[in-house]
C-alpha cells in the first residue's frame, strides 16, 4: 500500500514534509512509495538487526538515534505511537535522510493492528 | 623552592575501584547488601574505592559512608546512583558529596510514581538502612521505574550538579545505551563508559568500546555480596577522592583509569 494512503487511513499526523508536497516540488514519484512490511520495537539494537528494509517502523522511542537506525536499516517511514513527539532536530535529520515521520495518538498495538488489516506483514511472515 | 621541585610530577597511586554497587534498597538486589556487609566485602577484595549506585536513589549512600568510617576509614565510598532514563537507558551518576547526590535523588523521586502492593510483590521491599545495617525506613517510590527525562536531560542533570555521567554496562543486552539506542550517541556528553564483568578484556567488542574515545571503566554492578569487587577499575591518582577521579577520567597530569 502506498505510504500516503496508509497515513490517510490511519489518520497519522505527518512530521516531515508530506510526500504529495514533495512530489509537487521535485516532480519525482516518491508519493508512490509502496509499503508492504512493517516492524514494531522500542529497542533500537533490535530494529537495526531485524527490521525489514523498505518497511515502516512503529515505535515510541523518540531519540535522535531512531533516524540513524531507521536509515541504516533501509526503512522508509517511522510512526511514533502514543502521541510521543520527537524534538525538532530529529525531524530535521529525518528530512535530510529522506525518511518520512508520522505521529499518532494511538498506541503501538492499535497502529500495528490497523497496518496488518491493510495487508502489511512483519519480517518473519 | 627551586623551579625543578615545583615542576615535579606529584606521586600517583594505583587505586582499585568498583564504581557501581547496589544496596538492598535497589529492586532485585539481595537483602544481604547492607552497609557493613558491602564494606567488609569490598575490603576483603582489596578494593580502595567504591561508589554506591542504587536505582534512582541515594537513600543508603550516607549509611555506607558511615559504615566505611566505622570499619577504619580505609575504604572510600563515593555517592552515586544509577538513573533510568525515559529510553530505559541506565546512566551512572557520581557526585562530589552526599548532599549533592541526595538533591539529585530528590528531583528524581518527585518524578517517580508511588509503589503499590503489586510492585512490592514483584520487586520486593526497598529498605533504607543505617550504618550498622538496621532498617530505618522504607522507600515508597517505584525505584525500578524509568524517570520521565530523556538521556540528554539525565546527563545534563548530572553535569549541572557537578557530577560525572557514565554510560552503564554498555555491553549488556538490556538497559544499555547500545541496546536501547542501537548506536552510541557520541554527542551525549558522557564522561566515561562502563563495561560489565561479563565482557572479557580479550573480547572483540572491547575495540568497539575503546573506539568511542571515552575512558572505559569496569564495575561489578553488584546486586549480591559475592559480586562486590568482581569488576574493577585501576585509578592512577593522588588520592581516593571524587576530584581525583574526575581528573583521572580526564587524563590530567598523567592520571588515568584502566578497566582491570
Amino acid at each position: 500500500m502506498e505510504l500516503h494512503e496508509l497515513a490517510r487511513l490511519l489518520d497519522l499526523s505527518p512530521l516531515t514534509p508530506t510526500l504529495d508536497q514533495h512530489d509537487a516540488e521535485s516532480g519525482q514519484g516518491d508519493g508512490a512509495v509502496d509499503i508492504t512490511r512493517g516492524y514494531a520495537s522500542d529497542l533500537l539494537s533490535d530494529v537495526l538487526a531485524n527490521a525489514p528494509a523498505g518497511g515502516v517502523l512503529v515505535t515510541l522511542q523518540v531519540h535522535l538515534n531512531v533516524i540513524a537506525v531507521a536509515s541504516h536499516a533501509g526503512l522508509r517511514a517511522v510512526i511514533f505511537s502514543c502521541g510521543r513527539a520527537p524534538e525538532d532536530d530529529v525531524i530535521e535529520k529525518a528530512a535530510e535522510e529522506g525518511l518520512s515521520l508520522f505521529m499518532s495518538s494511538a498506541d503501538t498495538f492499535e497502529i500495528v493492528g490497523r497496518l496488518y488489516e491493510l495487508g502489511l506483514r512483519g519480517s518473519t511472515a | 623552592m627551586s623551579a625543578e621541585a615545583t615542576a615535579q610530577v606529584p606521586r600517583l597511586r594505583s587505586l582499585r575501584a568498583d564504581l557501581h554497587i547496589h544496596t538492598a534498597l535497589s529492586p532485585c538486589a539481595s537483602e544481604q547488601m547492607t552497609p557493613p556487609a558491602i564494606v567488609q566485602a569490598a575490603l576483603m577484595k582489596g578494593v580502595d574505592v567504591i561508589a554506591i549506585c542504587d536505582h534512582n536513589t541515594a537513600g543508603n549512600v550516607g549509611a555506607v559512608q558511615k559504615a566505611a568510617e566505622s570499619a577504619g576509614g580505609e575504604l572510600t565510598v563515593l555517592p552515586g546512583m544509577e538513573i533510568t532514563s525515559e529510553e530505559e537507558v541506565h546512566v551512572v551518576g557520581l557526585f562530589a558529596d552526599l548532599r549533592t547526590a541526595e538533591n539529585v535523588a530528590d528531583r528524581l523521586r518527585a518524578l517517580l510514581p508511588a509503589a503499590d502492593p503489586g510492585y512490592y510483590a514483584f520487586f520486593g521491599e526497598q529498605p533504607l538502612l543505617a550504618a550498622d545495617g538496621r532498617e530505618t525506613g522504607r522507600e515508597t517510590a517505584t525505584l525500578a521505574a524509568a524517570v520521565p527525562l530523556d538521556l540528554n536531560d539525565i546527563v545534563g542533570l548530572i553535569h549541572d550538579h557537578g557530577g560525572l555521567a557514565i554510560a552503564a554496562h554498555v555491553d549488556r543486552r538490556s538497559f544499555s545505551v547500545c541496546s536501547q539506542l542501537g548506536f552510541f550517541p557520541e554527542d551525549a556528553g558522557f564522561d566515561a563508559i562502563e563495561v560489565s564483568r561479563h565482557t572479557d578484556a580479550a573480547s572483540s567488542r572491547m575495540e568497539e568500546f575503546s573506539s568511542l574515545g571515552l575512558p572505559v571503566v569496569g564495575s561489578s554492578d553488584g546486586h549480591f555480596l559475592e559480586e562486590v569487587g568482581t569488576g574493577t577499575t585501576v585509578i592512577r591518582a593522588l588520592e581516593p577522592t571524587f576530584a581525583e577521579l574526575s581528573l583521572a577520567l580526564a587524563g590530567v597530569d598523567g592520571r588515568s583509569v584502566t578497566r582491570a
